[in-house]
């Protein structure tokens, strides 16, 4: 990978020097050019921190240099990339976030950057059918956009499993480059890597820690053009998301949930605030003025068509009062379930039962 | 004089016949045994003298030897106490006349002379009886446990008096009558019957095809749902025992020690053991005699394991072979025994560590990560085996109260005895008995799939990410539906219905 001197001089802040995230951009306000931090570094301090008790740099020009070199060598070892504010590629979307990040390192597929982004999250325990509509959603959105995610489990997993196999996905980590939360994810870490986009703030090393994921938030939303909310709790950190991504200007939609569902209680407050109500990725496409592709329905038998009627009518229910209703035994009905959840136009909700998805 | 008398050791679920000699000399009073004898056997000598005395006999005042022979096996327990006896009167000559050749005798001394009932008799007496033995004196306790044996000259005696009057021809016992054996004489499942389950209709359905195709079943469900009352209802609904299947039963529990009263097992075994089983308890084994363990036990029934996760992972590894295989081998340094176990798994579990997960009205509280760890405890290819897994809907009150009509488990068995029907006559010849059973080259034969249900199990593969072996899982359960619904052919609606029932596939 090739840098030119701005990248590298930023690259060379970011990894070596031990300053704050609003000293690092203030230094760079002052530095104007970022080729000058290397060579003037001392100047430019002086005018930035003043005291002289706060001077840490103790570094002549030649060490700074040689410990650019190193770094640019550390992140060709754990074969990632840097995108600095002076990249081409640099998300001009981040500008409107809190504090956009000088530097984000990266793994995998950098043309990403440039295309069109749209942000699912959700919280890490959420109903079935939420979860299914989420994959759904993300499979059908890559077709325009890429899709930006945490790396968790339960809504974010769901939006990974969707968008992965098109490879129109960027994940967004709360760790250093090299690190991996939760780790049960390795795996999942590698496939991604391969086919998409591993994105992070922080510097290779860089531990998980408390703030980390709020911070990651605001990323997700800074990235996207908009963001679909699967399903949230009250207070669920996934909240977070959406409310940087209306401070930024971003669009916001929400699943609708049941009333007094705890999982989705978040997500029907967004929709009071003024959230777009989506139940499918036309919704999503609609906001954007896209045509949604037309899609075929798929064969049913009659039984099928009958439970479907029934499930679609009433919403989530037992197996055993599908079947009443349809008017047929309960081990008909469940084959017929079974067979409609493989077409995708139902889902299993635990306890035996079963819950619409939306074509 | 020299006597010989014959009795019976226990080895696993084989007699071996011991040949008890004793000799009386005249010298100094002494009483030696030699041949092997555990301590239990060497303590029948004071038995043996008090029996006698206490049944008006006489203790020869002489040098006494007693062997055991073959002198290389180990001997224990007490049932070689009425034939030390026996020969011991021999040999000092208070039984002149009596023929005691080719006659088995077994049984332990009271002190006062009575006979108590020994374990292990019903094997001991069909080994015998292979050897060419066909007369026996035992205990009367064990009476109705010998009295299955047909073609032998079975004489209960209650007593050391009654078997040497016996002997003399003074008081002759009466041979025991030979009896025919009734499935389910007596009901001991504490009166399980589907007919008290309340709703529940997706593990009933569950419930009838394992028993029909000899599935192993899992119940996925949050506690206080009925997953042990629909356990035991298992026994209730699978065939009756045939007479051999009751014999191999009774010959295992008999050598546990566990026979009840009526002396032969006549209801399918359910076996709960409690989650702290180690594998020995699970397995069999023991220090120097090899018991059979529960799976052993629960040979030819259910073994039921409430609460699955919480057995000691090694218990429940151990069963993986015995699965497959239908018995265990049993290595200790005394030897290697085989004991049967054919049985049926039915095992239970919370789908999550609080209980909620997949709840309409309570919240789950459990992180995914606890949710994982939960089902980790129990491996992969022990579920791997597990054919059927179904959840227990958590029952509402109105439910309970309802005193709806809930068919029975008669009316159940009727159907499954069906499908039994149809898979016996497709077996004949094999050895293979039910669905569950099946090889490679039986599922090619009798398993054809059409097209159109083909294409279906690709589609579930794909989406469902299933393991090869549960393919072949699925197609075998498909398999027993369409047996239960008479269809020759497995259709479309079967594979479906076999798929819906992997749901640990889909919470993985």
């Amino acid at each position: 990978m090739e840098y030119s001197r701005a990248e590298q001089a930023i690259i060379w802040l970011c990894m070596s020097t031990p300053f704050e995230d609003g000293v690092r951009a203030a230094l760079l306000r002052a530095a104007g050019d970022p080729a000058r931090l290397i060579p003037d570094f001392e100047k430019i301090c002086a005018a930035v921190i003043g005291s002289p008790q706060n001077r840490v740099y103790k570094s002549d020009r030649t060490s700074r240099e040689k410990e650019a070199e190193v770094c640019l060598r550390a992140l060709e070892k754990l074969g990632c990339f840097a995108v600095t504010a002076a990249s081409s590629d640099y998300p001009a979307a981040l500008q409107h976030a809190f504090r956009p990040p000088v530097v984000l390192y990266g793994m995998g597929n950098r043309a990403l950057l440039r295309e069109r982004k749209f942000c699912i999250v959700g919280s890490r325990i959420l109903p079935p059918w939420a979860e299914k509509t989420g994959k759904a959603v993300a499979e059908e959105l890559t077709e325009r956009f890429c899709i930006v995610t945490g790396f968790a489990e339960g809504g974010d997993s769901a939006a990974i499993a969707g968008a992965l196999p098109s490879g129109r996905l960027i994940c967004v980590l709360p760790t250093g480059i090299d690190g991996c939360y939760p780790a049960s994810h390795a795996g999942l870490k590698r496939e991604v890597a391969a086919k998409g986009l591993l994105l992070t703030e922080y510097p290779p090393h860089t531990g998980v820690q408390k703030f980390s994921f709020h911070a990651r938030n605001r990323l997700l939303a800074g990235l996207a053009e908009g963001v679909l909310v699967l399903a949230a709790g009250a207070k669920s950190g996934t909240l977070l998301t959406a409310n940087c991504a209306l401070d930024y200007g971003r669009e916001v939609f929400a699943l609708p949930h049941n009333v007094g569902a705890a999982q989705g209680v978040g997500c029907n407050e967004l929709i009071k605030k003024g959230a777009y109500l989506c139940t499918g990725a036309e919704d999503i496409f609609a906001a954007f003025g896209m045509q949604p592709r037309a899609r075929s329905a798929p064969k049913l038998s009659e039984g099928e068509v009958r439970v479907l009627a029934v499930l679609n009518g009433e919403g989530e229910l037992h197996a055993a009062l599908i079947a009443e209703k349809a008017g047929m035994p309960v081990y008909e009905a469940q084959s017929y379930l079974s067979s409609l959840e493989l077409k995708g136009l139902a889902v299993k909700a635990g306890g035996n039962r079963y819950a619409p998805l939306s074509q | 004089m020299i006597a010989k008398i014959v009795c019976y050791a226990l080895n696993g679920l084989e007699g071996v016949p011991v040949e008890v000699e004793t000799d009386v000399n005249r010298g100094i009073p002494a009483y030696e045994m030699v041949g092997l004898p555990d301590t239990s056997v060497k303590e029948s000598k004071e038995r043996v003298r008090s029996a006698l005395k206490n049944s008006g006999l006489l203790f020869p005042m002489n040098k006494i030897t007693i062997n055991f022979a073959p002198a290389d096996i180990r001997k224990e327990g007490a049932s070689f106490d009425l034939a030390v006896a026996v020969s011991l009167l021999k040999a000092s000559e208070q039984l002149v006349g009596a023929e005691t050749d080719g006659t088995v005798f077994l049984g332990e001394l009271a002190l006062n002379g009575d006979l108590r009932p020994i374990s292990g008799l019903l094997p001991i007496l069909i080994s015998a009886k292979g050897h060419g033995f066909s007369r026996f004196i035992v205990p009367a306790g064990n009476a109705r446990e010998a009295s299955f044996l047909g073609g032998a000259e079975i004489y209960p005696a209650a007593s050391l008096g009654e078997v040497v009057r016996h002997l003399l021809g003074v008081q002759p016992i009466p041979p025991l009558q030979t009896q025919i054996f009734v499935p389910h004489a007596s009901k001991k499942q504490g009166g399980a019957d589907l007919k008290y389950v309340k709703g529940q209709p997706v593990a009933r359905r569950a419930l009838e095809i394992a028993v029909a195709g000899g599935h192993n079943l899992l119940l996925v469900g949050p506690p206080g749902t009925g997953k042990t009352m629909l356990a035991r209802c298992l026994p209730t609904v699978m065939p009756d025992l045939t007479f051999e299947e009751a014999l191999e039963i009774t010959k295992i529990h008999s050598v546990a020690g566990t026979l009840g009263e009526e002396g032969i097992v006549t209801e399918r075994p359910f076996r709960t053991p409690h989650h702290t089983a180690t594998v020995v308890a699970m397995c069999g084994g023991g220090n120097r005699v090899v018991r059979p363990g529960e799976i052993s036990l629960a040979h030819g029934g259910v073994l039921f394991l409430d609460e699955l996760p919480e057995y000691m992972r090694s218990a429940l590894e151990a069963m993986r072979q015995p699965l497959e295989d239908g018995k265990i081998t049993v290595s200790r340094a005394s030897g290697t025994i085989t004991f049967p176990a054919r049985f049926m798994l039915c095992a239970s579990m919370n789908p999550c560590p609080c209980g909620n997960y997949g709840s309409a009205d309570r919240v789950c509280t459990c992180t995914p990560a606890e949710i994982r760890r939960y089902r980790r405890k129990v491996s992969g290819p022990l579920l791997d085996r597990i054919d059927l897994q179904v959840e227990v809907d958590s029952v509402a009150y109105d439910d309970l109260s309802v005193s709806g009509k809930q068919e029975s488990s008669a009316a159940v068995k009727e159907r499954v005895d069906m499908a039994r029907c149809i898979q016996r006559s497709r077996f004949e010849g094999t050895r293979v008995t039910v669905n569950a059973e099946m090889g490679e080259h039986e599922m090619e034969a009798y398993c054809a799939l059409n097209r159109e249900s083909d294409e279906i199990l690709r589609a579930a593969f794909e989406k469902m990410q299933l393991s090869a072996r549960a393919r072949s899982r699925i197609i075998k359960v498909a398999r027993t539906i369409a047996d239960l619904a008479a269809s020759e052919d497995i259709l479309p609606a079967h594979v479906f219905e076999a798929v819906s029932y992997r749901i640990y596939d889909k919470l993985g």
